[in-house]
């Protein structure tokens, strides 16, 4: 049996032992369905294979790798905001299992071969996440949330279809491979290809949330549901920054004269609105929303360095990222705070020194500071990057510099002395201890897998 | 391997340790560790490199994890032990909130100081530099004064903005290089515009922590609002990694840049030794006083440095321990002045003496060995790095000399103020035996050294040869 098939099967059998109202029995078929699925995806690692009787998906080293990295943060993503779906029991099954179809989306974003496959995907991947974004009825930011990001995705996704169409006018095919074959041995039709390519890309940026594309992304990391925004951040962000990587560097590798420019030009737009806008939030999720948007911008910087690292050095950033949202959605979550201000995490670190040091540990890591698998990721990105795009690599560390700002102050209001009163209700479940010290280990020790 | 996992384990184990043996567990962690350095020293032949980590492996990005140590690292393993014991020693009597982290940050600052000294590759070398900034954040962010928080975010932006010049530098020299030992950066020739930009990044990163003149901004708040541990920290160990830094990377991974950079260093350290003196006689804080003369101090050991030749270098380290053992000692004083008192204002001293004689003896012993009185290692060290500056260009040399006479003016005026006059005051405790032990060993270092500084030079001058013959064979060194 294939691993996407597992999450698939346990996200349908999950919804249907929802009906049971037991939320605990959900949360467990879920935890096994994804370990099996991890367990299985480890165990082909020596042999790669496509789906039966078609060639669509390729679950090679790479996509293997992904997909374990996706799959364990939807796993800590779910296990990490159980007792919040437990506060609606009678809604845990949707939330467990839309999570789990999000991921199938992953998986398929990250093993793809062809195109069709790829879009197939990311359709898989969003429109859980859009009903996910608005899972809060009746708070109006919520549905402004899900809305706007439906109707901006459902556009960037017209936009993606559209350039598809022109690429395989332009080429003849929707396999990567023939596609590949097409551009180097110069039997495409230049300005399709052209038109095809950069109105892909708009689409791609639009999913990872890079300047200018990234005007949805405050307004819905900010309206949705904790766990959702943590859910995009940590997965939805790795899939689409894979997928970007895959595309980008097996298909249009040699097209780079016509994408190359215009990505450079992107990264430092976006490493300097996502910086400087972060620089004056009041709110923790938009907070987040403005570093996600600076540090997709950091990593598109292992995108458009095509040497024969920029893949593992993507996956080191995602690591060290992904641990570090997640263990930061997670404190949001204990701490439960309706407004979402930064103000309310003041005092956290001295009411409970556990989560004030993994809160202090995520944003440093998130920030670039060694030894922590952050500083790795961005250390790799940076200097790989620095021989070729020089000014880029100058301009993302003097951005980095910038960042230290607003991550310092917001480490200094969560380790202030003075507390505020909401932090009474301050009662972290031994779930959230679990997710916490995962996150702890991954953020130690994840930046020596590049060693 | 031992010399630095040492205050690792005792950080640790002093973050879990019960609250009333704690502050011992921090010093034993302390005094083992230096009792292991001097195991070392003793079996330590003067032109030797030994190495510490090799596992003889590269990774894919050209880290290599060498540690080891020359001459000039070990001397600085040893300071940083010393200092490190001494100053949990002075912290014994202090009531201290939460001592567990206290004890376990200040040897976590051990562990990552002794990483900087020892660090035989780029990478590690900056991977230990910015983690030791983490703990004297923390020390000086749980313990400060209650001022202190726009000082520190100041400071932490200040100091990690240069790191990152420095990592830039980094990058820029593993692009040429095959990898990030320091023997391979060493043998990297770069044309000079890339040289002087690289080298620019270093000094970024080290100007802003010696602190040099137009980058001092951060220091003298910091020091003041920082607890006495934290100063004493600050002052007497974390502005010597950057010294330490300029001699052992700064200057052999880019010397193709050093005649560019020579002169304006100097210019630099010269206006930050007059300028900074000058502030320091105007202040009416005990710690501002003693952080602008730090200011001044260090700018001399910078231009010293820049001049790059064994006999300035050699200086440079004796002006170095000198300036550890004095700035240690003098805000210690400070330290304990402020906690008995409750004031860092002058005007609600003086008449201390009077009342704690003991303390106003110790304290003297001190201030001598800050304005260079002979027989102290003050004076060592400030007359061969101003005979250094006369060879360079007299003029410079005459302007450092200055120093001299700022650092008695400033000095003795503090004194003064603090200890003498009409007692403002009632009741002043006397040193406790553990203050009493630690002004005694800083004086009985000044006091050797002041005498005897051969030991230094023996340590340093074989390990000076070393980094030359290498600079030399790779055809780097423009001397």
């Amino acid at each position: 049996m294939d691993a996407l098939i597992v999450v698939f099967v346990t996200g349908l059998i999950s919804m249907f032992i929802a009906m049971a109202k037991k939320p605990a029995l959900v949360l467990a078929t879920a935890v096994t369905g994804l370990s099996v699925a991890i367990g299985l995806m480890v165990c082909q690692w020596s042999h790669p294979y496509t789906l039966v009787k078609y060639e669509g998906l390729l679950f090679d080293h790479n996509a293997i790798k992904y997909s374990v990295l996706a799959m364990s943060f939807a796993l800590l993503v779910i296990v990490g905001g159980y007792s919040h779906f437990k506060k609606e029991a009678e809604h845990t099954g949707e939330y467990i299992s839309l999570l789990l179809f999000s991921t199938v989306g992953a998986l398929c974003m990250t093993a793809f071969t062809d195109m069709f496959m790829f879009f197939l995907g990311l359709e898989i991947l969003s429109i859980p996440i859009y009903v996910m974004a608005g899972s809060k009825k009746r708070d109006v930011l919520s549905t402004e949330a899900s809305l706007k990001y439906f109707f901006t995705g459902s556009f960037a996704t017209g936009v993606l279809l559209f350039g598809m169409a022109w690429v395989y006018g332009a080429t003849g095919s929707f396999k990567l491979a023939e596609i590949q074959a097409a551009i180097s041995l110069g039997t495409a039709q230049g300005a399709l290809l052209n038109v095809g390519i950069l109105m892909m890309m708009a689409s791609f940026l639009f999913k990872v949330g890079a300047a200018p594309f990234h005007f949805w992304s405050p307004d819905v990391y900010g309206g949705s549901p904790n766990i959702v925004t943590g859910f995009m951040a940590a997965v939805v962000k790795l899939a689409g920054l894979f997928a970007f990587w895959k595309l980008f560097t097996i298909a249009f590798a040699d097209a780079n004269a016509v994408w190359g420019g215009a990505l450079a030009g992107i990264i430092i737009l976006t490493v300097l609105v996502g910086n400087l806008s972060a620089l004056r939030q009041t709110k923790f999720k938009r907070l987040l929303a403005y570093s996600s948007i600076a540090n997709a911008g950091y990593a598109l910087l292992a995108i458009i360095n095509q040497d024969s690292q920029s893949q593992q050095n993507l996956f080191i950033y995602l690591v060290g990222y992904g641990f570090a949202i997640i263990a930061l959605i997670v404190v949001s979550l204990v701490l439960d705070n309706e407004s979402d201000d930064i103000e309310a995490y003041k005092g956290i670190g001295r009411k409970n020194p556990f989560i004030g040091f993994v809160l202090v540990l995520a944003t440093l890591s998130v920030a670039g500071v060694p030894p922590l698998a952050g500083f790795f990721g961005k250390y790799m990105v940076f200097s790989s990057a620095f021989a070729m795009y020089p000014i880029l690599v100058i301009i993302a560390i003097i951005t980095s510099g910038i960042g230290i700002y607003y991550y310092l102050r917001f480490i200094m209001t969560a380790m202030s002395s003075e507390e505020t009163e909401n932090l009474q209700t301050l009662k972290p479940s031994v779930l959230h201890y679990i997710v916490l010290a995962v996150c702890v280990v991954g953020l130690l020790a994840g930046g020596y897998i590049s060693l | 391997m031992e010399l630095f996992v040492i205050p690792l384990i005792f950080a640790l184990v002093a973050a879990f340790a019960p609250k009333n043996v704690v502050r011992y567990v921090g010093l034993l962690g302390a005094v083992a560790s230096l009792v292991v350095t001097i195991v070392h020293a003793i079996s330590f032949a003067p032109e030797a490199t030994v190495s510490l980590v090799d596992p003889n492996y590269i990774t894919s990005f050209g880290l290599t994890f060498k540690m080891g140590y020359d001459g000039m690292g070990l001397l600085m393993v040893i300071l940083t032990n010393v200092m490190v014991t001494i100053i949990l020693l002075a912290n014994l009597n202090q009531k201290i909130v939460n001592e567990r982290s206290f004890n376990a940050m200040v040897l976590l600052m051990q562990f990552g100081l002794i990483g900087v000294f020892t660090a035989m590759d780029g990478i590690m070398f900056y991977i230990f530099w910015e983690l030791t900034l983490i703990p004297i954040f923390l020390i000086s962010w749980w313990y400060g004064a209650p001022e202190r928080k726009q000082v520190l975010v100041k400071f932490f932006i200040y100091t990690f903005v240069g790191s990152l010049a420095m990592l830039l530098s980094l990058m820029a020299l593993g692009t040429y290089a095959t990898d990030f030992s320091h023997a391979s950066l060493v043998a990297v020739t770069l044309s000079a515009k890339a040289a002087f930009w690289v080298m620019g990044g270093f000094f970024l990163a080290f100007a802003i922590k010696i602190p040099l003149f137009p980058f001092h901004t951060w220091q003298p708040s910091t020091y003041t609002v920082s607890p006495m541990a934290g100063t004493m920290l600050l002052s007497g160990l974390m502005l010597k990694m950057a010294l330490f830094g300029m001699i052992r990377w700064m200057l052999p991974l880019a010397p193709e840049a050093k005649s560019e950079m020579t002169c304006l260093v100097i210019t630099l350290g010269l206006i930050g030794i007059v300028y900074a003196a000058i502030i320091a006689i105007k202040q009416s804080d005990i710690k501002r006083v003693f952080a602008f003369a730090s200011i001044s101090h260090v700018g001399l050991i910078a231009a010293g440095i820049m001049l790059f030749t064994k006999d300035s270098l050699t200086a440079s380290f004796i002006q170095i321990i000198n300036h550890s053992l004095v700035a240690v000692g003098l805000f210690l004083a400070a330290g304990i002045l402020e906690n008995r008192l409750n004031t860092r204002e002058f005007s609600q001293m003086g008449g201390v003496a009077k009342l704690a004689p003991k303390f106003a003896f110790w304290f003297a012993v001190i201030g001598f060995a800050s304005v260079s009185v002979p027989f102290t290692s003050g004076f060592i060290g400030e007359f061969l790095l101003l005979k250094g500056l006369y060879g360079y260009n007299w003029i410079v040399g005459l302007v450092a000399g200055t120093t001299l006479v700022f650092g008695a003016v400033y000095t003795l005026r503090a004194y003064q103020l603090s200890m003498y006059g009409s007692p403002k005051i009632e009741g002043f405790k006397d040193l406790t035996w553990n203050e009493m032990l630690a002004f005694f060993i800083i004086s009985v270092i000044i006091v050797v050294l002041g005498v005897y500084p051969q030991v230094v030079i023996d340590f340093v001058g074989p390990s000076l040869d070393n980094l030359f013959n290498s600079m030399q064979a790779s055809n780097t060194l423009v001397p």
